[in-house]
């Protein structure tokens, strides 16, 4: 690593860490002029023609990653009968929402579940944010004694993976009356992502100028004063990355709700499915269980490309902790 | 800080309070209300660290020396758990399922990440919707995505079958999920599918980082694509790979989802993971201090892989 920073130091990066770097690249990429940054780490200035075989060849390979998850949306729109049966020419002949109405009306509708996941993951997203945020700028701004041991305590729950601690986590919910509620699956989600979140806030706060928050304290503001008024526009798209990993960590997640949750009605959607799967209500129906995951994905799809450039940032920033 | 001084000249208060502060001992006022405002804002974090990570952590450890069932009394019995791992056979299977699967997966993900790492590194037009197509499958999750697979793997109606029959490749009645090796097969393809979009992200990430001019003047030396790559790339990227390699190894080895919901450890127990046999002995089974045995032999595998890996590739990397 010492050669990597030398190196970087010589090149005249002045100062910023390497989240900045990606998240600085992700934007030049946006705006991507052809000439302004066509260059690969090879060095090698891309013609036209070989800009045109990297399209190709970058459309065909998006294609194999995209391409299954566009085909399950209009798997999803058969009728059932054609999704238990052998594929045929006019499969798509008969588009309809019948399997989306049979989901999502009648005694045993998962439009509750749904509920249930945008419950846990907003929930989620918003305590995880609140408590990344102060601690963040504790841990930034702030010196004091075990300030050091604090933060590694919180990054030592990065090592402990969630399913290893699921029986004493049940047998403790359980005492705590947080068994079988939205509230506790939404407190289980926010510990685990909480290392994350308080990392990324506190890397917020640290690039704010520290001349800023003393100046703020010359003029007399009080603490929560100077982070609601003169900091959050500052660290905003550090709350963003935190509330968006939150998210979609909720959203998609399945063994903890599996576990805490032993209650129907308050199955998440992710566990809902399961039971469409096994055909808890009647019989296995493929076409329920095709709506309903497509239902699961939209809200991760639509979330990360409105909010992606903030994900990537995360990741970054994130990983650069090893 | 070099630009906070002006602002320290003007205000000699000011860096004295700062000083204060910085070596940790609070000799001052302000250093003394900074403690306590800065304890009193990471509070909250460390309670829920505290409470939900680190104390199941500890409880897990004595649980595990009792026979504790889901409910009733318990009392401690020493090793007893432990012991009777060594005889539990298939969590012992389970533990070498897992190390097969995770073993099958690891080198398919890191090459296919690191590939596509190389093919949209660069920022050329249209890189950036590509590196947000190729990590749409890792956004959806794998959840969503293995009850998607196990609509399409049903023999005679899956589009799997459908495909690959037309090709010739298998019959059409080729039941995936009823198979341990059809099953691990179809498995270890769609988690690589899953998961090298964000080993991608990793490397990329990673590649960025690296200054052009230790390319160009490798090129001014002669040295080719390839060798520029072998030589440079690799060894100033050893630290993103070895943290992309001990992710995937780690999630790998913890996996449950695409099990649970694609073949549920079928057929018989051929394919229970680690985490699945956990799930099962605490809830199924209801032995809580045996299942929490095999959460600490968790823990402990865990680390060593984590700690085996990391030594391995950062041995000559500092």
């Amino acid at each position: 690593m010492a050669a990597v920073r030398s190196r970087r130091d010589q090149a005249g990066t002045p100062g910023a860490s390497r989240g900045q770097d990606a998240g600085r690249s992700q934007r030049a990429s946006r705006s991507g002029g052809r000439g302004a940054s066509a260059r690969a780490p090879g060095g090698r200035t891309a013609s036209s023609r070989g800009l045109g075989w990297f399209i190709a060849a970058g459309v065909a390979i998006s294609a194999v990653f995209v391409l299954p998850l566009v085909w399950e949306i209009f798997r999803s729109l058969e009728p059932e009968s054609a999704v238990a049966s052998a594929p045929s020419g006019q499969s798509f002949s008969h588009l309809t929402f019948a399997n989306y109405q049979t989901l999502l009306s009648g005694q045993d509708d998962i439009i509750r579940n749904v509920v249930n996941s945008l419950v846990v993951a907003v929930l989620a997203a918003v305590l995880t944010s609140l408590v990344a945020v102060l601690a963040g700028y504790g841990f930034a701004l702030f010196r004091f004694r075990g300030s050091g041991l604090a933060f590694g305590l919180v990054l030592l729950a990065f090592m402990i993976p969630f399913q290893a601690v699921l029986t004493p986590l049940f047998l403790e919910l359980h005492f705590l009356h947080l068994l079988n509620s939205l509230l506790g699956l939404a407190l289980f989600n926010t510990t685990f992502n909480l290392p994350i979140g308080v990392y990324v806030m506190r890397n917020s706060f640290l690039q704010v100028p520290r001349e800023l928050v003393d100046a703020a304290r010359v003029d007399g503001a009080s603490v929560p004063t100077t982070l609601l008024s003169v900091l959050r526009p500052l660290v905003l798209p550090g709350i963003a990355t935190t509330a968006l990993y939150a998210f979609l960590f909720s959203w998609t997640e399945f063994l903890g709700a599996l576990s805490f949750l032993t209650n129907d009605d308050l199955f998440t959607l992710p566990v809902a499915l399961s039971n469409v799967e096994t055909g808890t209500y009647g019989a296995v129906n493929y076409g329920l269980l095709l709506a309903g995951a497509v239902i699961a994905m939209i809200p991760c799809v639509i979330v990360y490309v409105a909010l992606q450039r903030y994900y990537v940032r995360g990741l970054v920033s994130g990983a650069l902790k090893g | 800080m070099t630009v906070a001084e002006p602002a320290q000249r003007r205000l000699p208060g000011l860096a004295r309070l700062r000083s204060g502060g910085r070596d940790g001992r609070p000799s001052t006022a302000q250093g003394r209300r900074d403690t306590r405002t800065g304890l009193a804002l990471v509070a909250p974090a460390l309670l829920f660290v505290g409470v939900f990570a680190l104390f199941p952590l500890g409880f897990g450890v004595y649980i595990s020396l009792t026979n504790w069932p889901l409910v009733g009394p318990y009392q401690l019995i020493g090793l007893a758990n432990y012991y009777a791992l060594l005889h539990d056979s298939v969590f012992l299977q389970s533990i070498l399922f897992t190390l097969k699967y995770t073993g099958i997966v690891t080198i398919p993900i890191f090459v296919v990440g690191y590939a596509l790492a190389v093919f949209v590194r660069a920022n050329r037009p249209g890189s950036t919707v590509f590196r947000t197509m190729i990590f749409l499958p890792y956004i959806v999750g794998l959840v969503t995505e293995s009850y998607m697979a196990v609509v399409e793997l049903q023999p005679t109606s899956g589009t799997v079958n459908y495909v690959l029959s037309k090709l010739g490749l298998v019959s059409d009645t080729t039941a995936w999920l009823v198979h341990t090796g059809l099953a691990m097969t179809a498995i270890s393809i769609l988690v690589v599918w899953f998961y090298s979009g964000f080993a991608m992200m990793l490397l990329m990430a990673g590649m960025q980082g690296i200054p052009q001019e230790i390319y160009e003047s490798a090129r001014v030396d002669g040295a080719s694509w390839w060798a520029a790559e072998r030589r440079l790339t690799v060894p100033l990227l050893r630290r993103w790979i070895a943290l992309s390699l001990i992710i995937s190894v780690v999630g790998s080895f913890l996996a449950f989802n695409q099990f649970f919901i694609m073949t549920d450890g079928g057929p018989g127990t051929s394919t229970v993971t680690v985490v699945m046999s956990i799930y099962d002995t605490a809830f199924a089974q209801m032995d809580v201090g045996l299942a929490s045995a095999m959460s600490v032999v968790l823990v402990i595998v865990v680390g060593l892989i984590t700690f085996v890996q990391f030594r391995f590739l950062q041995r000559d990397g500092d």
